[in-house]
Parts: C-alpha cells; structure tokens; sequence
C-alpha cells in the first residue's frame, strides 16, 4: 500500500496484564503492510518492553496512572512512542552504558531489550507529562537473531 | 498464565501457557518452586512451546526459578523455546545461562544424564 499509513493509539493501566493486548492490537496493524512476521516480533518485543518499563518505573503500577502508546507504521518505517506519567530517571546514563547486568540479576535487561530490537530509542522527559521512550524501526529490518544454542 | 505440571523421567515438567510478563505471576512461580524444592524436587523443565513471548520481567522470573533450584543442587532447563523468546534470550544473553533443548525427552535425558555424574 503506497503512500499509507497506519496510527494505533492505545492508553493502557498500569498493569502487566494489559501488555498482551499492545502486541496483538500492533500484530494486527502490521500484517496490514505484508511485513515479515520476525520483523513484527521484533518491534512488538521492543514496544512491549517500553510499556513494561513504563508500567514498573515509571508509573510503579499505580492504578491512578495510564500508558499512552502511540504507533505510526508505513510501508518504511514504524515509531512507536509509549508515554508514562511518572517522574523520569537518568535515561542518558543508562543509553550510554553498554554493560548487561549480571547474569543472574533479576532485572535491568529493558533497554538491552529495546536496543536490540529497534533501531533508535530515544528518551524525552517533560514534567508535566512525563516520560516519553521513541522506538524507531526502518521495515524490512531485523535484529541479532541466533539459531537456538543447545548445550 | 496457567502452569500445567507433571513428572517425566525422575524431572518435573512445568507446562507455562499463555504471555509470561511477571507482576502478580511472579508470587505464583516462587510458590512453584519452593513447593518443588521442599518435596525434593529440584530438576526442573520449563516447556515454553505454548509461551507466546516473555517480557524483561518474565525473564526475571525464569532466573528466580534456575537460582533456585540451582542452590538446592538441582537444574532448570527449558524445551520447546520459539524463535520469539529465542531472540530474547540471544540479546540478553541469557542463552548462555539457560540450557534449551527440542522437547521434553531431549531435556529429560540431559538432566537423567547431570544426576547420574
């Protein structure tokens, strides 16, 4: 479709149980273009992430506070923006630092996660509304992928 | 998510279906494992076949269980992963930590074969 282009809008609680429906309300949007499906995995892995994150850090699950996501997707390229109602943290310091945790920490893989599976996550902060995450992915594009590792 | 559980070759099978995304489950799974534990048993496969995909959270939950089982002597390993969590695990590396295996059998006989060295 040439020259198309697809907007989904979503405002989500904070609650975890909400995430299945961002991926399936973006699966359903991006078979509309024919994209290969590892590339929709893809990006909905990165933007489900985004709302996880939202969710725990920024809203810390309160139930006063919602997740606005916002997807634009055409034949080109998708950006998706997951927006929190929360007080922002120092995204510069962790975009910089490259290092995972340690392997057996229970968290602090989001943005690993995000990184791997968009091309460009940007951060925004205002204080009246918060924190804004900016996933950029250009079609057609997918990330490091392995064959399965058996051992 | 539901969590079907069944016994296979002296292991435990933990069935997960549905979106592992952590939150409420997390209490859910710690439960599991600390019943597993205190019954003895400590060798656990997690069969993702019906696990649609995992979210950072979810991961931390996995981890949680291996930690577990690890520190009571025993081992989890998974079966079944799709290419979904398959990438998931390769970029954060947890493919380094987590055996995976085809199915049930191949896991069972890995673990049938840990116990007996």
């Amino acid at each position: 479709m040439p020259g198309s282009q697809k907007i989904l809008e979503l405002v989500i609680p904070s609650d975890f149980r909400y995430l299945g429906a961002v991926d399936a309300a973006f699966q359903d949007l991006a078979r509309e273009f024919s994209c290969a499906q590892r590339w929709i995995d893809d990006f909905s892995t990165a933007l489900v992430e985004a709302c996880t994150n939202a969710i725990e850090h920024g809203n810390k699950y309160s139930k006063d506070k919602k997740v606005r996501i916002v997807v634009e997707l055409n034949e080109n390229k998708i950006v998706g923006r997951v927006q929190d109602e929360g007080e922002g943290f120092d995204f510069e310091k962790f975009l910089s630092d490259s290092s995972p945790p340690d392997t057996l920490s229970e968290r602090g893989r989001g943005i690993i996660i995000m990184k791997a599976f968009a091309d460009e996550v940007r951060f925004s902060f205002d204080p009246k509304t918060g924190l804004c995450v900016e996933l950029t992915k250009v079609c057609g594009q997918t990330g490091p992928h392995s064959s399965k590792a058996k051992k | 998510m539901k969590v079907n559980q069944r016994e296979l070759s002296g292991a435990v099978v933990l069935e997960l279906q549905g979106k592992l995304t952590g939150g409420p489950e997390a209490e859910q799974f710690r439960n599991i494992f600390k019943d597993l534990i205190q019954d003895g048993k400590k060798n656990i496969i997690v069969n993702l076949r019906k696990v649609e995909w995992i979210n950072s959270t979810g991961l931390g939950i996995l981890i949680s269980g291996y930690t577990s089982v690890r520190k009571a002597g025993g081992d989890l390993v998974l079966c079944n992963v799709g290419d979904r969590i398959d990438s998931i695990l390769y970029v954060t590396k947890l493919n380094l930590l987590f055996s995976a295996f085809e199915d049930e059998a191949d896991a069972a006989e890995h673990l049938r074969k840990r116990s007996t060295v």
